[in-house]
């Protein structure tokens, strides 16, 4: 890991989360898509997960969770669990699989958000919120997965250009091999 | 090892947090954090107001049209409710004219039970007989009515009996109002189709709904009328557009083909109805060879001087 990239991807990790949650609670969250709002937080995370690691992207998560249960006076720890969990999983998809395809961002933003939205849900009613389990709940998280499916490319793309080049040596030391792995095989380059 | 840690560390929070009360020191980090970021958060709100004002008119022009049709059916909804309610408050004055007609100017007149003896079958002509007459204190002119509203007029009077003309007859003229508007004008049989009636005269641009009331006005030009005001006469079944005035057709209440009790409308002598009766009379004597004006207008002419 290189230590400068990796000495200025925190600071610049920790100001962007910053921003991106109080542009969630100030912003997005006063504008209902469809009756439901976009969750850039756990798209975030979940990015952040996929460009930096599991370690990173667990502690964005935790880190993520804990200001917004902070700043808006819900259950402490309740965010914390789930983003950490959602960041964390980002992550070792990177570490194990390291998927390239232009498609990525999306699927994993989806995921993210599911896992995202059903967990915190799970996790409420496990705590004995007083609400029915109905399908018009089950509408709502599947319509804000659909929303944060939508705007995950472009979060995505934010992300990675904020980060990209604080990030840690390796991970653009292997794009740049894979790619050149890549054209080396083709039949019509000659070695 | 990073994940675990921060697992425990996210249950132990929630575990403290759940379990201790609302001014415990979890809660009150949590107080002083939102006192910190709060003025950012205002900040933030008011710098952010921009966007959000963007996001929202993208918003709200992609809602405006499902709202503009939302609301434009809604207005349709509450304009139909609104004009039933008007036709039912209509009604309403109608019933209460008719149920209260002592409080209408009725009280000067006295009412004489009539049994209809003859009917006159022309159709130009539409004239019923009854068996009450000067006797029993009927003067030409006098309203007569039945149950269901206005009937006629007397025309001719002998000791012990009268003619009467249906309000249909050709002769006929009644001012009219249409329920509880303003509107009024003057109810004339309608040419061509002697059972039906016709208002005119009424005000121009005037747009009244069909099943409205036409009941007596009570007043020709500002001055009284020959007849009580708000006694029931018809309905309206339609606009008539053939007409150069302002005019609708007015089916009427009673039935004039089936007639066998009626009511006439005894004015008591020296009584302003009865003055105006016998004006009116004298009127239609001096001036029947010369003009084919009716009774309700002489009587409005020269009331008016």
């Amino acid at each position: 890991m290189n230590g400068a990239a990796s000495s200025s991807l925190l600071p610049r990790l920790a100001g962007f989360a910053f921003i991106i949650v109080f542009f969630q609670i100030g912003v997005v969250s006063e504008l209902p898509v469809f009756g439901v709002n976009a969750d850039v937080c756990s798209l975030l995370v979940a990015f952040v997960g996929l460009l930096c690691g599991s370690t990173i992207g667990a502690a964005t998560g935790f880190a993520v969770g804990l200001l917004i249960d902070l700043a808006l006076l819900q259950t402490l720890g309740l965010s914390s669990l789930v983003f950490t969990l959602v960041g964390y999983w980002c992550g070792r998809l990177r570490e194990l699989r390291d998927p390239q395809g232009p498609l990525t961002p999306l699927v994993v933003g989806a995921a993210a958000s599911a896992v995202s939205l059903f967990g915190y849900s799970l996790m409420e009613f496990m705590l004995g919120v007083d609400a029915p389990v109905s399908f018009e709940l089950l509408g709502q998280i599947v319509l804000g997965v659909l929303v944060n499916t939508v705007i995950a490319l472009p979060m995505w793309a934010l992300t990675r250009r904020v980060l990209d080049s604080a990030l840690p040596e390796d991970p653009r030391r292997r794009r740049r091999r894979r790619s050149y792995t890549t054209g080396g095989l083709s039949p019509l380059i000659k070695p | 090892m990073v994940l675990g840690l921060l697992v425990v560390l996210s249950l132990l929070l929630l575990t403290a947090y759940f379990g201790e009360a609302h001014n415990g020191r979890l809660h009150g980090v949590q107080r002083d954090f939102l006192a910190v970021v709060s003025p950012i958060q205002d900040g933030a709100n008011k710098a952010l107001k921009p966007v959000r004002d963007l996001f929202g008119w993208f918003g709200d022009t992609l809602h405006a049209k499902t709202q503009r049709n939302e609301l434009l059916k809604q207005n349709e909804q509450l304009r139909r409710e609104l004009v039933a309610n008007e036709a039912e408050k209509r009604n309403y004055h109608q019933l209460a004219s008719l149920y209260h007609l002592d409080q209408l100017g009725v009280n000067d007149y006295h009412p004489v039970t009539a049994t209809v003896v003859g009917k006159n079958p022309d159709l130009w002509y539409q004239t019923v007989n009854i068996d009450k007459g000067e006797s029993a204190g009927i003067r030409v002119n006098d309203p007569v009515i039945n149950g269901e509203g206005l009937v006629g007029r007397v025309a001719t009077v002998v000791p012990d009996g009268a003619e009467v003309d249906l309000i249909t007859d050709s002769s006929m003229g009644v001012s009219a109002r249409i329920g509880a508007n303003a509107a009024t004008g003057l109810l004339q049989p309608k040419v061509g189709e002697p059972n039906d009636l016709l208002l005119q005269y009424l005000p121009a641009n005037y747009r009244p709904n069909p099943g409205e009331y036409v009941v007596t006005s009570g007043t020709v030009s500002n001055e009284e009328s020959l007849y009580p005001p708000g006694i029931l006469i018809g309905r309206v079944t339609s606009v008539n557009e053939e007409s150069a005035y302002e005019s609708v057709n007015v089916h009427p209440l009673a039935n004039l083909h089936n007639l066998d009790i009626v009511q006439v409308l005894t004015a008591g002598a020296r009584t302003r109805p009865a003055n105006l009766s016998s004006l009116a009379a004298s009127l239609s004597a001096a001036q029947s060879t010369t003009t084919t004006n009716t009774g309700e207008q002489l009587a409005s002419t020269k009331v008016g001087e």
